[in-house]
């Protein structure tokens, strides 16, 4: 039984290929390939080697398109018992090789050369070829005439067209030699036997029997050489003579061996044409002859020897030749009946060839389950022989099957695999090794292909091989494998690591399992943003902007949102958790584990990690990226139980995947307790050049700002350029809640201090003002009772974020100027932790008027504030009345307005508040506001914890110097419904207008508190303020449109003016009853327009302080001028001189008033009178006059 | 008589395997079952010529090895059942005639296996009642062919 037999073997010529002296085996193979590529030579290429001696027995040969055909055996095979049953079974030639630089002697060549040939009894050619012969030896006449053939050194075309003449040297001399032969088994009487011819001393009958048999195998045995040396037709003709005479003397084995011998020289005629009818010619003809090998099988030696092997060879034959999908039924039915056969056979190489032929077959058959079954019986039938070899070949046997069980070592699978994977449209996976999982549930072959291949690589003494077999086993199956079982494996990762070379690596791995667990985003003080060359504000558009997720503007563009981007930068460290299972019931030591990155540019640094049983563990794996670009990630790599394997993420993921569709046995980071993970998708990352990186430093501690509502403090924050390139571009920008809480940000500052060199440092300034906490907020610190309680708020997220996005160079110093894309810049995020604490609170605010006539003849430093008009200042708080307030003189505090506010503190500090009006943009003399802040900003009420106190705001200084019909425009109409009078403005800039300067009016006020040493802020109480002050704004803000005032005059006579009247005024006298007091009435016209007014003077004396109002008052004196007929001028004070005598002693009232003729539309708005004839009557307030008695 | 029975999903992964057998030959069955696979492979991939109707189910005869014999039945959703038999001493109509029967049932049990609501298409099925009931068949077609 041979391997590779078919139907043409029998046409072959048989040439054992042996080396000579020392030939390494890699030359030996080397010079041997040179001569198997001969293996056919055609019959007219010899025919100037070959010289006819005598008649050629071989009437019919094809000198055109003939061929001889050979069979090389290398390193030679021992006889075979069949010689002389198939003549192609014999060693018909000896090639030798020698290669001549190992062997220096030729003669000894020659020796050795001539001893091998000795064993192959039945060659009939003999030659050694030698290689690269030195000078000398090419010189060495003494080698002549043997077979010693030299090849001299030359190129290798030379070295084989010197081949292919020997070669077909060899082929002429074979022919030759074969014509002697058949000359002489034609006359002689040669003696065929096989080993079914019994052997023991033959019977006289059978002698009789054999000898009329011997024809019949003769003339089998001539055809089998003409069939040798190329002439079909020949061979065909003796081999239709065998099988009459074999026929005839019931030689069973030879008929058959003799119809074989037919059909290959059929074949061999046809010349390779294939056609259905020569396919049911042979088919025919080998059934024949199977069944006569069947036939002669004989009883009495079947113990010894069988025909059974031929029998299966012809089989085999015929299978082969049919070998086609078309006919795989016919195939299939053969090589089953040859299997079943297999079975009895007595010899176990036999067996092994039949088996190894099935595989073949089945394989080419497209049958490759079938294929790897008969495989497995052969690695069997090899692991029976218990020798090294034999295991070896198991192995490899057993590797061949893999493939069809689906437990291929990756190694066998190639890198194509990482192209299985593609994107779907519809954003799902697919992933091409999901496919293979479905069939790797043949879970009960897999694992006994695996623990086979592991039996026989333990054998053959393959390390590496045991080492990823049993990887293999554990990875795939642990969930079927029982702890003791597991523990096995164990010990055999282990024992083979042993007997491997340090930092061998397998492509198979094995524990643990690895999976991308995430990718940690930048810190918020190193994230990277895009940078857009084409604008200022470079950063915008990096990041998604608007409020929405989804855009279906975006959804022309290639969306890969599943994808993130990922930048790194050169030099900086970069971290990738990884999640660990060991499922398995034993400690797995991973000696060291790192990020495998086949791009090559980033360090990564292993971590050792130990895993116990059942259990999973999240690792950090950190590296730093070394050179800019792509990098890819795709896996770890990790070093356990003694080897170095590459982890791919991918593969663990498709497992998972697997285990959700019940596709693998289990999922091994679940049965470890892992939580459960979404997909994490592997990022397409790059790394960028070193950009800057600014570190932040909030002066007094990164911890939050305890502020008051409305404290105002400054901030300093350093920054820092850590990196190694220097800030050229930064830009402060804020962010979060309560935004406006940030005053001031030092920009110029940071700006200034541009570039920033690496390691350089800017402090900047920040004012931050407290905002004020909302209802619920303090309602419940309130409820808590502590104020501590507000620490919360640092928390919620409520605080504001400083944005600094900075960048280096737009190109790096050594790159060219042709960089499309700039390195990008970054963003640092401050979180300013501000933590408001509840500060002063305001209660409510309220309106009050204050009506305390003025006196005629006080201070005349009062007087001289009259003469600069009637918006002079007058303000009062309470408690430092005295000193502070300040009566007009001419007007008094009649009707003054002012604001209280109500202020609470329900901290545990005490607080001072003060009030401050900024009267910068009014039209006030400037040195008035001025003295106001000088004066006003020293007196501060102290309010202490758990109390209340009230702060005083005059109003009187917002009054406007005129009354100016903008403001009342068409009011006439509605002027009745004075309560909403504001709101009724149809003219939408005359509204603005008001409550413009209704705005300007509040944001004047500024109630500023102090608290301890550094604490200090403002209140914000603009709501409050508008709210009381709304339904008596136009009160607060318009003028009346004629102010009185009452004055001495000193000297009746002339007309001095201010100044000089100031100056006499020092005297400071009083008015005296019985003597004529001269006196003046001013009248000022705050209008735009003259008014004609008739006034009336009236002068009561006091018995009550409100005697004008009532009628109740008791008036004992009174005196009235009336009927002054005067018109005043616009914006003008007309003076009216009077004289008055008391006659008693004591307090009066002097009281102004006018009746308006003519009043215009403004001024009817102002005195809210809605008849149009009904006069305008205007009053003044009430003066004081104290008149004593004699002096 | 049966003595094995399996089905196979349409990726060609396992989905059911029982054994009738005493002895504890479960992985030459599982490699007659796997081996098979390649037949059905081929008849599907070259329907042309082994099945002469187009919507037949049955495949037939796949092979006989050793001494089973292994028919196929492929539904649809190229899910394939397979039966390994011992050789059967009967006329091939009337082995077609009985299989085919056997496998109409044996399909009817498979659908309604698969047609519970918390069976995961593509796993290997698992319910009692599926086993018994392909058990309760395999024991009438032994008693019926028998007869």
């Amino acid at each position: 039984m041979e391997p590779d037999a078919s139907i043409e073997t029998s046409s072959m010529i048989r040439v054992a290929v042996i080396p000579i002296s020392d030939v390494t085996p890699l030359l030996f193979r080397e010079y041997a390939a040179m001569l198997l590529r001969h293996h056919t030579v055609s019959l007219n290429s010899i025919s100037s080697f070959y010289t006819e001696h005598q008649k050629s027995p071989f009437a019919h040969q094809p000198w055109e398109s003939g061929s001889l055909r050979f069979k090389f055996i290398l390193g030679g095979s021992p006889p075979s018992p069949w010689e002389d049953f198939q003549s192609n079974r014999k060693i018909l030639a000896v090639i030798g090789i020698c290669h001549c630089p190992s062997a220096p002697d030729l003669r000894s060549v020659v020796d050795q050369f001539t001893a091998a040939c000795k064993t192959y009894s039945s060659s009939l050619v003999q030659r050694c070829f030698a290689f690269c012969p030195g000078d000398s030896q090419l010189e060495d006449g003494s080698v002549k005439g043997s077979n010693l053939i030299l090849f001299p050194p030359a190129d290798r075309q030379t070295q084989e067209f010197h081949m292919q003449t020997m070669v077909q040297d060899i082929a002429a001399s074979l022919l030759m030699e074969f014509e002697k032969w058949v000359l002489q088994a034609e006359s002689g009487g040669t003696v065929f036997k096989t080993p079914l011819d019994s052997q023991a001393s033959l019977s006289s009958e059978e002698v009789i029997k054999a000898k009329k048999r011997r024809l019949g195998r003769a003339q089998k045995t001539i055809g089998d050489y003409c069939l040798l040396a190329g002439s079909p037709v020949d061979a065909n003709a003796h081999y239709s003579t065998s099988l009459e005479l074999t026929r005839l003397t019931a030689d069973f084995f030879w008929y058959a061996g003799a119809m074989e011998g037919s059909v290959c020289a059929l074949l061999m005629d046809r010349m390779g044409q294939k056609d259905p009818v020569l396919e049911d010619e042979v088919k025919y003809r080998y059934n024949s002859v199977i069944l006569h090998y069947r036939k002669s099988f004989i009883q009495d030696n079947a113990q010894r020897v069988s025909p059974l092997s031929f029998e299966l060879e012809a089989t085999l034959k015929l299978a082969r030749f049919l070998c086609r999908r078309e006919l795989a039924n016919d195939v299939v039915e053969l090589l089953t009946a040859t299997a079943d056969g297999a079975t009895s056979l007595i010899d176990a190489s036999d067996k092994l060839v039949v088996y190894v032929e099935i595989a073949r077959l089945f394989g080419e058959l497209g049958y490759h389950r079938k294929a790897a079954f008969f495989s497995r019986q052969v690695a069997q039938l090899y692991l029976q022989q218990d020798k090294k070899f034999a295991a070896i070949s198991a192995m490899q046997v057993l590797a061949m099957t893999t493939k069809a069980y689906r437990v291929q070592s990756r190694a066998s699978i190639g890198p194509s695999n990482d192209a299985g994977q593609t994107h779907a449209d519809g954003g799902k996976v697919h992933h091409h090794s999901i496919v293979s999982l479905f069939e790797s549930q043949w879970s009960t072959l897999q694992m006994v292909v695996l623990r086979e291949i592991l039996l026989s690589a333990v054998r053959a003494g393959d390390p590496l091989a045991a080492w990823s077999a049993a990887a293999r086993l554990l990875r795939s199956y642990y969930p079927l494998i029982t702890p003791a079982g597991q523990n096995g494996l164990f010990n055999a990762l282990v024992n083979s690591a042993e007997k491997l070379p340090l930092g061998t690596r397998c492509s198979d791995p094995a524990l643990p399992f690895v999976r991308l667990h995430s990718f940690p985003l930048h810190s918020s003080q190193m994230d990277i943003v895009k940078r857009n060359p084409a604008r200022e504000d470079w950063w915008a558009g990096a990041a998604p902007s608007g409020p929405f997720i989804y855009t279906p503007f975006s959804k022309g563009e290639p969306n890969n949102s599943n994808k993130q981007e990922l930048t790194w930068v050169v030099g900086e460290p970069v971290q990738v958790l990884v999640e660990l299972a060991n499922p398995c019931g034993f400690e797995v030591m991973v000696e060291s584990i790192y990020l495998s990155v086949h791009s090559g540019n980033l360090d990564a640094f292993p971590v050792s990690v130990s895993l116990p049983p059942n259990s999973s563990k999240v690792i950090t794996l950190s590296g730093i990226p070394t050179k800019e670009g792509l990098v890819l990630v795709p896996g770890c790599i990790v070093h356990c139980f003694g080897v170095i394997t590459e982890h791919f993420f991918k593969e663990v993921d498709s497992l998972l995947i697997g285990a959700t569709q019940g596709l693998v046995l289990s999922d091994p980071f679940r049965s470890c307790g892992a939580a459960k993970l979404k997909h994490a998708h592997l990022p397409s990352i790059t790394v960028v050049p070193p950009l800057p990186l600014l570190v932040s430093h909030i002066a007094g501690g990164d911890g939050s700002v305890m502020l008051y509502e409305g404290e105002i403090r400054d901030v300093w924050i350093s920054l820092a350029n850590a990196g190694t390139v220097p800030v050229e571009q930064a830009h402060i920008s804020l962010s979060g809640k309560n935004q406006d809480s940030v005053v001031t940000v030092a920009s110029e500052t940071l700006r200034s201090a541009l570039p920033l060199k690496p390691g350089a440092e800017v402090t900047i300034r920040v004012t931050l003002k407290a905002w004020q906490l909302s209802k619920t907020d303090s309602d419940a610190a309130a409820s808590k009772g502590m104020p501590g309680s507000s620490v919360r708020q640092a928390k919620d997220g409520s605080s504001p974020l400083l944005l600094i996005h900075y960048a280096g160079p737009l190109t790096t110093p050594g790159e060219p100027e042709t960089v499309s894309a700039p390195p990008p810049g970054r963003r640092l995020v401050i979180p300013l932790n501000i933590c408001v604490l509840q500060g002063l609170s305001f209660v409510k605010a309220r309106l009050l008027s204050m009506e305390i006539p003025a006196r005629i003849g006080e201070a005349c430093s009062m007087q001289a504030q009259l003469e600069r008009g009637n918006t002079e200042q007058v303000n009062s708080s309470e408690r430092q009345a005295d000193r502070l307030v300040k009566i007009d003189p001419n007007r008094g505090s009649w009707g003054l307005r002012l604001l209280e506010l109500e202020l609470y503190n329900p901290t545990d500090v005490v607080f001072e508040a003060g009030v401050s009006l900024d009267m910068e943009n009014t039209n006030n003399q400037e040195n008035l506001s001025d003295n106001i802040s000088a004066e006003y900003g020293e007196p501060k009420t102290r309010i202490d914890r758990d109390y209340t106190a009230r702060v005083l705001i005059p109003l009187e200084n917002f009054k406007l110097p005129v009354l100016d019909g903008s403001f009342l425009g068409n009011s006439s109409q509605n002027n009745g419904t004075s309560g909403s009078r504001n709101n009724s403005f149809s003219e939408k800039n005359i509204k603005a207008e008001l409550n413009a300067s209704i705005k300007n009016l509040i944001s004047k006020i500024k109630v500023r508190w102090q608290s301890g040493r550094n604490s200090s802020g403002e209140l914000d109480i603009k709501d409050a303020i508008q709210a009381a002050l709304q339904a008596s704004v136009m009160d607060v803000l318009l003028p009346d449109p004629l102010t009185f005032g009452f004055r001495l005059a000193k000297t009746s006579s002339d007309d001095i003016n201010v100044d000089s009247d100031v100056t006499s005024c020092e005297s400071g006298d009083s008015i005296i009853a019985h003597e004529m007091t001269a006196m003046e009435v001013l009248v000022r016209n705050n209008t735009k327009e003259a008014i004609r007014i008739n006034l009336s003077i009236a002068c009561k004396d006091v018995a009550g302080e409100n005697c004008m109002e009532g009628d109740k008052a008791t008036v004992l004196w009174e005196g009235v001028l009336r009927g002054i007929s005067m018109e005043v001028p616009p914006l003008e004070e007309v003076k009216h001189a009077f004289s008055l005598y008391f006659l008693i002693p004591g307090e009066y009232t002097m009281l102004a008033a006018a009746m308006i003729y003519d009043a215009n539309e403004v001024l009817r708005a102002r005195a809210r009178s809605d008849a149009l004839d009904e006069p305008i009557f205007c009053r003044g307030p009430p003066y004081h006059v104290r008149v004593s008695g004699t002096r | 008589m049966i003595v094995c029975l399996a089905v196979v999903g349409h990726e060609n992964n396992p989905l059911y395997i029982q054994s009738f057998t005493e002895s504890d030959d479960a992985l030459k069955l599982h490699h007659i079952v796997h081996c098979s696979l390649d037949v059905i492979d081929e008849r599907v991939n070259n329907p042309k010529k082994s099945s002469p109707t187009i919507n037949e189910a049955f495949l037939g005869l796949l092979y006989p090895t050793e001494n089973y014999k292994v028919y196929g039945y492929l539904t649809n959703t190229k899910v394939k059942f397979i039966l390994v038999t011992t050789d059967l001493d009967i006329r091939d109509a009337d082995v077609r005639n009985v299989s085919l029967l056997f496998f109409r049932k044996f399909h009817a049990a498979y659908v309604d296996a698969v047609s519970n609501p918390f069976h995961i298409p593509g796993k290997k099925i698992t319910s009692k009642t599926f086993r018994e009931r392909v058990s309760s068949i395999v024991k009438s077609f032994g008693l019926s062919s028998a007869s």
